[in-house]
Order: C-alpha cells, then sequence, then structure tokens
C-alpha cells in the first residue's frame, strides 16, 4: 500500500506516483517551511488517544508485556515539552543568528534549514521505527519519502495516518511506499528525489543502499552496534553486589538483542582464573535475573529456549566458534573465551565472559570500531574518571553504569550524533 | 537395523509392551548416526555425549530442532529418497532423506496403522484431494503424503483442489462442487483428503452457498497436513464434524485425521475418541518450555518427537516448534494403552525484533 496526499494506493501505482512526486516536491519547496510545532502538535494528540486506548486493538500483534511499557515511555516521549526540548537539544538553541563584524568582512546570518527531501530506509526490528524516523524528519520541515520495512504489519501506516488526520497541513510532507527491498528500481528512483538517505539497518542493508545512492546524496547511516560491560578490579567496587544485580536485570530484559545491549563481559585482568571465578559467581545473578523476568506467555518463553539451544547446536557445527568453557544455569549461560574481541554472544541471556586488561583496550576495540556504542562500566569510583576517558578514546560514543546500559537519557545523542542535526543544513545570508 | 525392522513389523501398533525394544533400537540408529553422521556427531559431543552407553532413556538421546533441519543438510549415509517440508517458515525448507529399508518399514508402518483405525477397504472409491497432485518436481510430502492414502483403497478416480494457475495454486471449490453433485448420485464412497483447512473452508462455502450432499455409504473425510498455515482460521472440532454431518452427510466417525512431521514421518492416526495416541514406532517427551528438561504427563511444553525410523538424516530425535501435551492413555475410553498428543500450539510465530549488530542474520534461521 501507498500513502500519498494523505490517500492510499495500490502498490501497483508506485511508477506513476513517483512521476507525480517528481513535479510535486518543487511546488512544496515553494511554501514556507513546515514548523515543528505542527508535528509536535500531532504526536502530542497520538499520545493522548495512546493513553487513553484508542489504538489498544491496533496494538493487539504486539506482546502485552511491551505494549505497557511502550505506554509508559509515550507519556514522557510523546509530550509536547519533551519533543520541544528534543528540537532545542539537538538543533541548538540559537538556530537562528548573526556573527559579529569583523573589519574587512560581512557579517552573516547563520540559519539551519530543512535539508529538503529525506528518504527513510527503516528497518523492522524496532517497534514504531519507521514513524519515529518520520516524525525526525518531520520535525526538521522535511518532505519525507519513507519506505516501510518488509515486515511491518501495517501499524505504521496507521500511526502516519493519524498524524495526517490530526494535523492535514502535513499530508505534503508525507509519501510511504511498502516497497520490497529487492525493487532496486523503485528505491533508486526514490534515491534520486532525495537530498539525503537516512537508512537503519544491518551491514548488508546499508550496503546495499549506497550502491544505489546517486553521488551527491547525503547519507545518514543508522547502523547496528554491539554493546559490552567493562569490570575493573571488582574487590574495590563499592556496592558491587547491587551493581551485578542490575546488570544482570539488563541482560535479561534486554535478552541481549540491543544494539546497546551487553554481550560480553571483560574483566580488566588477563589471568583466566580470575575470569572464570567471576563467571561462577557472577552465575546466581543472571539465573535470578532471568527467573524474574520470564515472559508470561509460554509461547514466546518456549521460542526463546528454543533459539538459544538451535545457536548452541549450531556452535557445535562449527559454523560459529565455540568455547569448551561453559557455565549453564536455568535459561542462561556464561560462555568464557580467552580471546578479546568484541563479538556478538548467542543472545537470549547467554553472555560471553573475556579477559581484558585496561592498556590492551583500544587495542582489541580498534577491530570492533564501527560496532562500538554502549559501555556499562563497573569499576572503583576512583578509577571511574580515567576509564571513562579511555573508553571515549576507543571510541564508545555512551558510558553508562551497568544497569543502565539500553536506559534512555533525554537529551542524549544517537550512536555519537543527533539525528535532527542531520536532517538540517546551515545556510548563511550576507547581512552586510 | 535389526531391531529396528523388529520393531516396525510388530503386529499392535499401539503395543505397550515395546518399551525395551524401542529403546534398543533408539541405540543402534543413534550408533550409526555416531559413526556415520559427522554432523551428528560434532551435536553429540558438544552436549557430552559420546556412546549409546550414555544413554539410559529416549530421551537421553540428543534432540535436534526441526528448524535446524532448514538451514543445515545432514548427510548421513546413502539414500533411496528424499521429502521436503512444505517450508512455511520463511521459505526455509527441510530435505529429509530416507534410505530403502527405511522406505519399506514406513510402509510396514503406515499398512498397520491404517488397518486398525479401518482406512483400508477393497471397495473402490473416488478420491478428492484438499492438496495438489505430487509432481517430479514437487517434493512437499503433505502433497505426497495426500497422493499416497489415495491408494489405501482402489481410486475410480481421483480430484484435486488446488490447481496450478499462473499465479501459483490456487483453489478450485466450483470444481469440488460439480464433483460432488455427481458423485452424490452414483454408489462409489467418496474418500477426501487433504489440509483440514481446506477442507473446513470448503464446509463454509457450500454452507453459505446453501448446498449440502448425501454421500454413499462409506464415504470418508481424512484430515492431514495440520492446520499451521491457517492457525487463525482454525475450527474448533466440534464445529468442524457439526459442518462435514451437515454439508456432506458424513459421520464424525468417518472422520479420520493424521498427524505427522517430514522431521518425524510417523503416522499418527486419531483413535474413536479423536486423540492421537503414540504407535510403537514412535516416542514423545514434553520437554519444559525454559529449561527442555522432560516434563511428567500432563504438563505443556515443547513436542519433542523421537523414532529410529530413517537412519539417512539425524531425525531420530527431533524436537518441534509445536507447544503440547501429553495424556496418560488410560484417560481415553477407546482401550489403547498409550498416551495420547494434544497440540496446543506453536511457538511465538513472531521474529525476534534486534538491532544488535549481526543479530538478524542468524536469528533469521532460527525464527520460526
Amino acid at each position: 500500500m501507498i500513502l500519498f496526499d494523505g490517500r492510499i494506493y495500490d502498490s501497483s501505482e508506485q511508477n506513476r506516483l513517483l512521476d507525480e512526486l517528481k513535479d510535486k516536491i518543487p511546488s512544496v519547496l515553494q511554501r514556507e517551511t513546515l514548523s515543528p510545532g505542527i508535528i509536535i502538535d500531532a504526536v502530542d494528540h497520538l499520545r493522548e488517544d495512546l493513553l487513553q486506548g484508542k489504538f489498544d486493538e491496533l496494538l493487539e500483534s504486539l506482546p502485552k508485556e511491551m505494549v505497557e511499557s511502550y505506554k509508559v515511555q509515550a507519556v514522557t516521549l510523546l509530550s509536547k515539552e519533551h519533543l520541544w526540548m528534543k528540537v532545542k537539544t539537538e538543533l541548538g538553541t540559537s538556530e537562528e543568528y548573526v556573527t559579529d563584524k569583523i573589519e574587512g568582512f560581512s557579517s552573516i546570518r547563520v540559519k539551519k534549514v530543512p535539508i529538503g527531501v529525506i528518504f527513510h530506509i527503516s528497518a523492522g526490528n524496532m517497534d514504531f521505527l519507521p514513524a519515529y524516523s518520520l516524525a525526525e524528519g518531520l520535525l526538521t520541515g522535511n518532505i519525507n519519502i519513507l519506505k516501510l520495512p518488509s515486515a511491518d504489519n501495517g501499524l505504521s501506516l496507521k500511526l502516519i495516518m493519524q498524524f495526517i488526520e490530526y494535523r492535514p497541513e502535513l499530508t505534503d510532507y508525507i509519501y510511504v511506499f511498502d516497497t520490497s527491498s529487492s525493487d532496486i528500481q523503485g528505491m533508486r528512483k526514490m534515491a534520486e528525489l532525495s537530498n539525503a538517505i537516512s537508512v537503519w539497518g544491518s551491514d548488508m542493508a546499508i550496503e546495499a543502499v549506497r550502491n544505489l545512492a546517486p553521488t551527491g546524496v547525503k547519507l545518514i547511516e543508522w547502523g547496528q552496534k554491539l554493546g559490552f560491560c567493562y569490570l575493573s578490579d571488582p574487590d574495590n567496587v563499592e556496592g558491587l553486589d547491587k551493581q551485578l544485580e542490575n546488570l544482570a536485570e539488563h541482560i535479561a530484559t534486554t535478552k541481549q538483542l540491543l544494539c546497546s545491549s551487553c554481550q560480553v563481559i571483560y574483566l580488566d585482568t588477563d589471568d583466566m582464573d580470575k575470569v572464570r571465578l567471576f563467571a561462577e559467581s557472577f552465575k546466581p545473578y543472571l539465573e535470578k535475573a532471568v527467573g524474574a523476568n520470564l515472559s508470561t506467555e509460554i509461547g514466546i518463553r518456549a521460542r526463546d529456549t528454543l533459539t538459544s539451544y538451535t545457536q548452541r547446536l549450531t556452535g557445535y557445527l562449527g559454523q560459529e566458534e565455540e568455547s569448551d568453557d561453559v557455565i549453564r544455569g536455568r535459561g542462561m549461560s556464561l560462555i568464557i573465551k580467552d580471546d578479546n574481541k568484541l563479538e556478538l554472544s548467542p543472545m537470549m541471556c547467554n553472555v560471553l565472559i573475556k579477559p581484558l586488561p585496561s592498556k590492551d583496550l583500544t587495542k582489541a576495540l580498534y577491530e570492533g570500531r564501527y560496532y562500538l556504542q554502549t559501555a556499562g562500566l563497573i569499576c572503583p569510583d576512583a578509577r571511574r574518571k580515567e576509564l571513562t576517558e579511555l573508553l571515549m578514546r576507543a571510541g564508545l560514543v555512551r558510558v553508562t553504569r551497568a544497569g543502565h546500559m539500553s536506559a534512555y537519557f533525554p537529551g542524549e545523542a544517537h550512536d555519537g550524533e543527533y539525528a535532527l542535526d542531520r536532517y538540517v543544513r546551515i545556510v548563511n545570508i550576507e547581512e552586510g | 537395523m535389526r531391531l529396528r525392522r523388529k520393531l516396525f513389523a510388530n503386529k499392535d501398533p499401539y503395543d505397550s509392551t515395546k518399551a525395551d525394544l524401542f529403546l534398543a533400537a533408539c541405540k543402534e540408529n543413534f550408533d550409526y548416526l555416531y559413526g556415520n553422521c559427522e554432523d551428528y556427531r560434532k551435536i553429540c559431543k558438544g552436549l557430552k555425549i559420546s556412546s549409546s552407553d550414555d544413554i539410559k532413556t529416549a530421551a537421553d538421546l540428543p534432540v535436534i530442532p526441526t528448524m535446524m533441519f532448514k538451514r543445515h543438510d545432514f548427510r548421513s549415509g546413502r539414500y533411496f529418497f528424499t521429502m521436503t517440508s512444505s517450508g512455511t517458515s520463511g521459505g526455509h525448507k527441510s530435505v529429509i532423506r530416507f534410505e530403502f529399508s527405511a522406505a519399506l518399514a514406513a510402509l510396514r508402518m503406515s499398512l498397520k496403522v491404517t488397518r486398525y483405525h479401518g482406512v483400508i477397504s477393497f471397495r473402490p472409491c473416488r478420491y478428492i484431494v484438499m492438496g495438489f497432485r505430487p509432481t517430479r518436481k514437487n517434493k512437499v510430502a503433505a502433497a505426497r503424503t495426500a497422493y499416497l492414502t489415495t491408494f489405501l483403497a482402489p481410486a475410480i478416480s481421483r480430484k484435486f483442489i488446488l490447481k496450478e494457475t499462473a499465479d501459483g495454486l490456487k483453489p478450485d471449490f466450483d470444481g469440488i462442487v460439480e464433483a460432488l453433485k455427481k458423485y452424490e448420485k452414483g454408489k462409489a464412497p467418496v474418500r477426501f483428503m487433504g489440509f483440514p483447512s481446506y477442507t473446513f473452508f470448503l464446509f463454509q462455502l457450500l454452507e453459505e452457498r446453501g448446498l449440502s450432499f448425501k454421500l454413499p455409504e462409506g464415504s470418508k473425510i481424512m484430515l492431514g497436513g495440520g492446520w499451521k498455515q491457517f492457525y487463525r482460521e482454525e475450527a474448533d472440532k466440534a464445529t468442524f464434524y457439526k459442518l462435514a454431518k451437515k454439508t456432506l452427510g458424513v459421520e464424525e466417525e468417518n472422520i479420520i485425521e493424521f498427524f505427522g512431521a517430514v522431521e518425524h514421518p510417523i503416522l499418527y492416526c486419531d483413535c474413536k475418541a479423536h486423540h492421537f495416541h503414540v504407535p510403537v514406532y514412535s516416542n514423545i517427551v514434553i520437554r519444559d518450555p525454559d529449561t527442555l528438561e522432560p516434563m511428567a504427563e500432563g504438563n505443556t511444553g515443547l513436542v519433542n518427537l523421537i523414532s529410529p525410523l530413517t537412519r539417512a538424516t539425524p531425525i531420530l530425535s527431533v524436537m518441534t516448534d509445536d507447544l503440547g501435551i501429553l495424556h496418560p492413555g488410560s484417560s481415553c475410553p477407546c482401550g489403547v494403552k498409550s498416551p495420547y498428543l494434544e497440540i496446543i500450539g506453536r511457538v511465538a510465530p513472531e521474529d525476534i525484533k534486534t538491532c544488535a549488530a549481526g543479530a538478524a542474520d542468524i536469528l533469521k534461521g532460527v525464527n520460526v
């Protein structure tokens, strides 16, 4: 299905509509820039309706527990106040200013304006991501072409139509297509209409987009990352018990599926005995957290257990590296390895435990530089600053408490950048 | 495979005294696989099982999830023919191989089970297959088994409901209605065979159009191939039986359901009380959805199916993505002593969502 001019069209009309869009874009650009207040108002409206249960039927396809947690987050994150704060943080408080006069030169007015047309290639791996990406494009006043992920079940389109229903002024800024990723010609056509492409997804998805992007288009890539926890000198950590409890809770609740999830726990040592000892001591924490966070839906639990078991057997087949040294517990395992590579764990509460002395930290992480994002840090307070800085130099963009690796911090950047800032360009106007 | 021959030659398909023979045949199969299938051996070693001496009960056999057969081709020696699953899991299909003696054992089993349930008849009948005609190119097991059942009684004619069209396979309900009008007037019994869902859709269609038939005496409805693709539309069985009677004039006792999987090609046939009792050739272990430990009868868990039927693919003990309960045989009025399986549903079918680098590619193969 296609959303164009606020109306639904059949996918077969894609070509004709894209031709039409080519003529339409300049006429939209001719008009005054879309103000962020309009989409903020629409999102806030959506939030109210969501909290009043208007979309409960729509959200039935998602696990109940998730829906509840989304609603709790929506209270704050989709509020007008929070969205205005996001705009201010990400675009800067002085969105328009005039430079000081320097003798011999004209002063200029500096202003951030929409980049123009953004082609969003969204991924299906996060609920609401298509609508979220689109909302960011609208907040910055852009015209947005959105390609839905193939796995989208219609939820995104319905939410986006709500935006238009609340604020019809958005109609001309939203074009949604359910093009398949294999429709290279269609995707290329959309790319050719755009000033920037915002792409979310795996290395493979990004690689594919790079190949079809016209030279000159700005590529805004949101790739996938790997998180880890760094544990230094545990004997001198105050409140270690609580911190390990929080780390275990983080692992059990995210099931290691997020960019920020902990895949590896690195110990600041090269002594494998200490690594093993730690793994043994961490087992009860993780086992307890896993037990406390079991889904109430037997189908989900069975699926996760089966996934985990299949991963384990696949490891035995030698398609992936496998360690012999594994501590297993109920619904979890700790896989002890003696290398220090940052890699994906088998997930589902199967955590890698590895040695990484701080003197080798930048060297070890350099290999994984494209995937660095979040490190949860457990260390004595006295060393926190020094180790944080070391992690930053290694390439990390988020250093958090171990239990907060996947937490959201208002005002935070995304993978080292403010999204809204990537969706605007800076213009200079000579003032005289 | 002496013990397998003995097991599959057993006269009573529900003989409850053959547990020792079953375990011995499993060990015989295990020894062969361990010695001849490198991948199987790797899995055994990983699970710390190094010989059949480690196997005290059938539950101790290394369990391979059926989804692994969809992403990995296990090879263990020579084979005679292959079967392919219908590939409901994102296009992945599993290929299961059988050696000649496995095919013979399967044939023996099928004859014994069908004879026990009164499906074998010498009275010629007309078949309506709620599936498609298997071709040389098409190895989907559900189609093959549906086709094979049309030999359980001599066939006067075979009509297939799914027709190959330019847009793929499409049901031809109108053709079936025409056929039913003709068959109703004849004497030969009619036998339906195929997917329950299509059969149910047909009943609904007939009811909507106000059509009802009285098929000749001895007509049967045989169901197989599962409800999997149509879970949402799954009819409760009482409604199904009621509609069968109303639209085709077939009584409940003439509705027979088969259950089987490509990865566990044992013929399960429902008893008079419509329960799937475990036949002598098979064993079922229900496993804890959190730990995969075996559970006692009466609990809901993952369904682990065990049978030493073939050695050309290591499907000795497989874990399906079904959730089920094993009930004690004594709780069924039909007289069969072996426990019976009730399928409750499947593991969560939604894809696991992830944004961890590289995770999606790995999970793609295991998402069910």
